[in-house]
């Protein structure tokens, strides 16, 4: 059965604009949950204070009924920009997660070469970011994420900067990895297909000062068939939603 | 590889080419001019072997001229190294205590070191005076450059880290550090120009009677052209090969930087 994880109710404000007002959900366990929303609707923010780097002004985010914090939790972030460590190897890269936590060595870097296998990139353990594509940089970004064994897993729009083509990819990839290693995802996305095509539940957020404005569960079988008519039903319902103007 | 090499081989030979052709130029020119304040080529020659065989007025050769400034280069730029980018990376660390004390630096920066030298008379005496000099030359450009590489450190680079539960220093060792030295050696290769530049003003107050600068001031005393010419070339061609250095070096320290790597 599944329990909750991860509970949110927070509000933030940018000097006096309103940039989050009052998001409230919750988060079961192992659950790929979905979020989208316009550009420029506070989503990056909201990715930000789920990860603890960022505070709410007011609310919170508990994991287990406690107060999120990275210094506790194992949290595990993909974010939207390119964010490969230039100076480290993708080995060291994807086991810096391990290092700050003081894993021994050894075990370090096999999880790392698992979880290089697991985003299909063995045999680029020492090449650095500037020899290898930005999908390619964005996997490791991934296999970082996962090499923690994360209880949280935080993506904001992680395909936001890859063409449609290694986007769909990408999402087929990350669909796979879901499948492989089961984790509690939050993934957030201004693309209503990709939320689709991923969620075990979308919540749909509105534009400046974002709030919750619609959920849905997404009941289809995996994988996804972007052409189904139950695809493009569901589809269709959440673009409705998006574009209903108060 | 090849290509590279044969790109190597031409920015060489290009190099040689363009000067044979300021010399033909100089030739020509000091010719026209027939004068003992532009010396011809052969004439600057001829100093150059008479300061290395004979030495100067005092006998000293250019050897321990290039030395005893060679040391004090390294001890000015050393000092200005040691202060700058600790005190750069504190301050970018703190970005609001570097703000809130601004106004005692940044004036500072702005006082040319040959101002300086008054007052580096009247409270140093010897070693230390050139060490002073050359460190008020060096250290701005290095301090500096730190400082405002700090600010520019990518902070999704810094949320990494912070996610994953890394302490501070961590982040500053792991993140921080390496972000920002490329620009600390950029900071102090300009620094080590202005060093030399400041090699004629130190070497004006040290005192003792040797030094490339020290050099230049006997000779420019008796109006002897070819000599001081000798002088600045020394202090040109040192740079040059200091300056060579200090990129190889860069390149192979900061060999994941792309930029760097791919030419």
């Amino acid at each position: 059965m599944t329990s909750q994880l991860v509970d949110v109710n927070i509000s933030k404000k940018f000097s006096k604009m309103d940039v989050l007002n009052d998001i409230s959900f919750t988060v079961q366990e192992n659950e790929f949950l979905v979020i989208v929303g316009p550009t420029g609707c506070g989503k990056t923010t909201l990715g930000n204070i789920l990860a603890g780097i960022e505070k709410p002004t007011t609310g919170h985010v508990r994991i287990r009924g406690e107060e999120i914090d990275p210094h506790i939790h194992n949290i595990s972030y993909v974010f939207q920009e390119p964010s490969c460590i230039p100076w480290y190897t993708m080995i060291q890269d994807v086991t810096m997660g391990l290092t700050i936590r003081g894993d021994d060595k050894t075990k370090s870097v096999a999880r790392g070469k698992e979880v290089l296998k697991l985003v299909d990139m063995v045999g680029f353990e020492d090449y650095y970011p500037w020899q290898i594509s930005g999908g390619m940089k964005q996997r490791v970004a991934i296999a970082r994420a996962y090499a923690t064994n994360p209880d949280f897993l935080i993506m904001d729009e992680p395909f936001g900067h890859l063409d449609a083509q290694t986007r769909y990819l990408m999402q087929i990839e990350i669909m796979r990895i879901w499948g492989q290693e089961k984790k509690t995802v939050v993934f957030i996305t201004n693309n209503i297909e990709e939320g689709v095509y991923l969620a075990s539940r979308i919540i749909v957020l509105s534009k400046l000062p974002a709030r919750v404005k619609a959920e849905y569960k997404v009941d289809l079988p995996r994988p996804r068939d972007l052409t189904s008519p139950e695809f493009l039903k569901a589809r269709a319902e959440i673009t409705k939603e998006c574009e209903v103007v108060e | 590889m090849t290509e590279k090499r044969k790109e190597l081989f031409k920015t060489v030979g290009y190099n040689i080419l363009s000067l044979i052709v300021v010399g033909i130029l100089w030739t020509l020119f000091s010719h026209w001019q027939h004068s003992p304040f532009f010396p011809t080529l052969t004439t600057i020659w001829k100093a150059f072997v008479g300061l290395v065989q004979y030495g100067d007025v005092e006998h000293i050769g250019l050897g321990a001229h290039i030395w005893a400034s060679l040391v004090r280069i390294f001890a000015g730029f050393a000092a200005a190294c040691l202060l700058g980018i600790p005190l750069g990376l504190a301050l970018g660390l703190k970005p609001k205590f570097y703000n809130r004390t601004r106004a005692i630096l940044e004036p500072v920066r702005f006082i040319p070191p040959i101002a300086w030298i008054p007052m580096a008379i009247v409270l140093l005496v010897g070693f230390s005076r050139y060490v002073f000099l050359i460190w008020l030359g060096a250290f701005f450009p290095v301090f500096i450059t730190t400082l405002l590489s700090v600010t520019r450190v990518n902070p999704v680079h810094i949320n990494v880290a912070k996610v994953f539960g890394a302490p501070r220093w961590y982040i500053i060792r792991k993140i921080v550090i390496p972000s920002v030295l490329p620009d600390i050696a950029t900071g102090m290769r300009v620094g080590l120009g202005i060093a030399w530049m400041c090699i004629v003003a130190a070497e004006m107050i040290g005192g003792e009677m040797v030094g490339v600068g020290r050099l230049i001031l006997k000779y420019a005393e008796l109006i002897r052209m070819p000599e001081i010419i000798v002088g600045m070339l020394v202090i040109g061609v040192i740079g040059f090969f200091m300056n060579e250095v200090f990129i190889v070096v860069e390149r192979w320290v900061f060999r994941w930087r792309s930029e760097v790597s791919i030419d």
